[in-house]
């Protein structure tokens, strides 16, 4: 049996119905779709910002804060480590290499971070363009960073919260010292591409603290001397191995400090986020079967005012399969063409979300349609055709004697 | 009577319906008639009178309650109802008041329908076959929708339709009541064609003119065939 040509017809006559229809499969389809796919973005994005973060020791309080002030740059008012503590931290010979972070200042809205050389290096895996800061008047900036190589800038105190714009209540307000850009790392995918780094010493320097070395010291970073070590708010450390980072991380685990590694950190919140996840996966879906179950009661009442093709067609010997034929394949292809521009439109959607959050935090996000996304448009394409039969069995159980007479 | 091959034998049939009140409504009592190939038989009667309920009976739509409904060896009504339906679409080609086209396919579309209710690919030569019977009813815009079609042209595409898989019996319902005299000549004139090529027609009509072509008249009056009145059978 061919039911194409009928199927056509259907369509022809109800397109602004079929159309409404696969418009509502399609909405469902791609909240869905673009759900699961920027989660999953969000993971890979954020996995990936903190990939080269081993070991984070901190004041004790929330990881997560820490995390989101350590990788994601994230602006928080943390505490500071002990001085003597930071000092002891920083030299620990255990690490490959340890480096403080150092917050509190801004240029043109990027953050200003006082870091060591080498954990820019470790970062970056070498430089894009120039060369690591060697002078506490020298800066490397962010791959995504306005600053080119050469050009000169004076630091603001005081950090633009969220993206909001200057001349908000931020209060900002310009060192005197002039720092000049003097390489470009390669790109992280995370917010430290639009960073600048600068050596912990002028940080601490442009915040009359002590910067970390004897004043007639020439060197930039480790080793630090504990007298003239002020507290810092947290270090990042890079290990050699794993047994290295569980030894280190219980080191610091203590009434003074908190270590923690940021890929763990990472997948509590990940875990978290999977549970609620999966609720929305599966409100998601039963949302998506109520949408279908209405829209099947839509297409029963679409097909009764096509009664009366139905009966020419039985009464010039269509047979009910013929009619089941037709009214099934009517319905799935609403159903398939919905679920294909809503795998489209979740792709589009997700893309434009990721877009926006990459702009908003600086994680680069990549969405992509994966098995898990397929896997949900199939199990809804599946659950409607299987639905679809609903309206195609009542309509085949149509009474030609009685139907003839009415229509 | 007697059976021929291609001919329409109704013994004694009763159908009875209940109508939206639960009455019984004795649509057909004690109807018997044959129908010859070869004849166009007409039956008349007032509105109610059963002529409907006979012809969809003699289609195997309706099934009447008692009685026999034969086809050269095969008793229609007591077919199951999936065989009614391959029956009907082998045996039976039926034309309509308001012609029962599908409107958004053109005319070579809704003539080839039959063909599609079984195979999935048109079997062969059913296209041109399709084309050679809109050509014989004078339907040369076969391309165009049927909707924008004028009535007589739909009726004959109706007819085309009818006529696709070459069935013995055609089973006509007012075939000419929505048409101007022009056009329900050109199908009263082509039933009786078809009759005159060894068909078995039976049409139900309020239309004098196709009365006055009928090789076989029967009037109906409260579910009953009236006796024939001397000179009006030919």
């Amino acid at each position: 049996m061919n039911p194409i040509p009928l199927i056509r017809a259907a369509l022809v006559r109800h397109r602004f119905s079929a159309l409404a229809f696969v418009f509502l499969v399609a909405a469902g389809v791609s909240l869905s779709v673009a759900v699961v796919s920027q989660e999953r973005a969000l993971k890979q994005g954020s996995t990936l910002a903190a990939d080269r973060f081993d070991l984070i020791v901190a004041p004790p309080g929330s990881r997560t804060d820490a995390l989101l002030s350590g990788v994601f740059l994230r602006p928080s008012s943390s505490q500071l480590l002990a001085p003597a503590l930071s000092a002891a931290l920083l030299n620990d010979s255990r690490a490959v290499s340890v480096s403080p972070l150092a917050f509190g200042d801004s240029v043109g809205g990027a953050q200003v971070v006082g870091v060591t050389a080498a954990l820019v290096e470790h970062l970056s895996g070498g430089l894009a363009a120039g060369r690591l800061f060697a002078a506490p008047n020298e800066a490397v900036v962010g791959y995504g960073s306005s600053l080119q190589l050469g050009d000169k800038f004076q630091p603001a105190h005081g950090i633009q919260h969220g993206g909001e714009r200057a001349g908000s209540s931020d209060l900002l307000d310009a060192h005197s010292v002039t720092i000049t850009v003097v390489g470009r790392m390669k790109p992280t995918g995370s917010p430290w591409d639009r960073a600048v780094t600068i050596p912990v010493e002028q940080v601490w320097l442009l915040h009359h603290l002590p910067t970390g070395h004897d004043p007639s010291a020439q060197h930039l970073g480790p080793p630090f001397e504990a007298a003239y070590t002020p507290g810092i708010p947290m270090a990042v450390l890079q290990v050699s191995d794993l047994a290295a980072a569980y030894k280190l991380r219980s080191a610091y685990n203590n009434k003074e400090s908190m270590a923690f590694f940021p890929a763990e950190t990472l997948v509590q919140l990940y875990q978290l986020f999977g549970d609620i996840r999966k609720l929305m996966s599966l409100l998601a879906l039963v949302t998506q079967a109520l949408l279908l179950l209405s829209i099947m009661a839509s297409v029963l009442i679409l097909f009764r005012l096509l009664l009366p093709q139905f009966v020419t067609l039985r009464a010039i010997g269509a047979p009910r399969s013929y009619l089941f034929g037709f009214a099934w394949g009517f319905t799935s292809l609403l159903v398939g063409l919905g679920v294909l521009l809503g795998l489209a439109g979740g792709y589009a959607l997700s893309f434009g979300i990721s877009a926006w959050l990459s702009q908003q935090t600086g994680v680069s996000l990549q969405p992509a349609l994966g098995a898990h996304e397929l896997l949900m448009a199939s199990a809804i394409l599946a659950v409607g055709l299987l639905l679809a039969s609903l309206p195609a069995w009542h309509l085949q159980r149509l009474s030609l004697a009685s139907a003839i007479k009415l229509n | 009577m007697t059976q021929g091959s291609g001919s329409l034998l109704v013994q004694a049939v009763d159908a009875v319906f209940a109508d939206a009140d639960g009455a019984s409504i004795h649509a057909l009592q004690q109807v018997s008639a044959e129908f010859l190939p070869g004849q166009l038989s007409v039956i008349v009667g007032p509105s109610g009178s059963g002529k409907s309920t006979l012809l969809h009976a003699l289609a195997g739509i309706v099934v009447p309650q008692r009685g026999l409904i034969s086809f050269g060896v095969t008793v229609v009504n007591q077919l199951d109802e999936g065989r009614r339906d391959a029956w009907r679409l082998a045996h039976c080609g039926l034309l309509f008041q308001e012609f029962r086209l599908i409107e958004e396919l053109d005319a070579l579309a809704n003539v080839l329908l039959p063909a599609q209710f079984k195979h999935t690919k048109m079997p062969a030569g059913m296209r041109e076959r399709g084309c050679e019977l809109l050509e014989r009813f004078d339907v040369p815009r076969r391309s165009i929708q049927v909707a924008k079609m004028s009535r007589g042209e739909q009726q004959r595409v109706a007819l085309a339709r009818a006529l696709l898989l070459d069935p013995p019996l055609i089973l006509a319902d007012e075939p000419t009541a929505s048409l101007d005299a022009d056009n329900g000549q050109r199908i009263a004139a082509a039933l009786q064609a078809l009759a005159k090529s060894g068909k078995t027609v039976v049409t139900i009509t309020h239309d004098d003119k196709l009365v006055a072509r009928a090789d076989n008249l029967l009037r109906m009056q409260a579910g009953r065939i009236l006796p024939s009145v001397e000179g009006e059978s030919r």
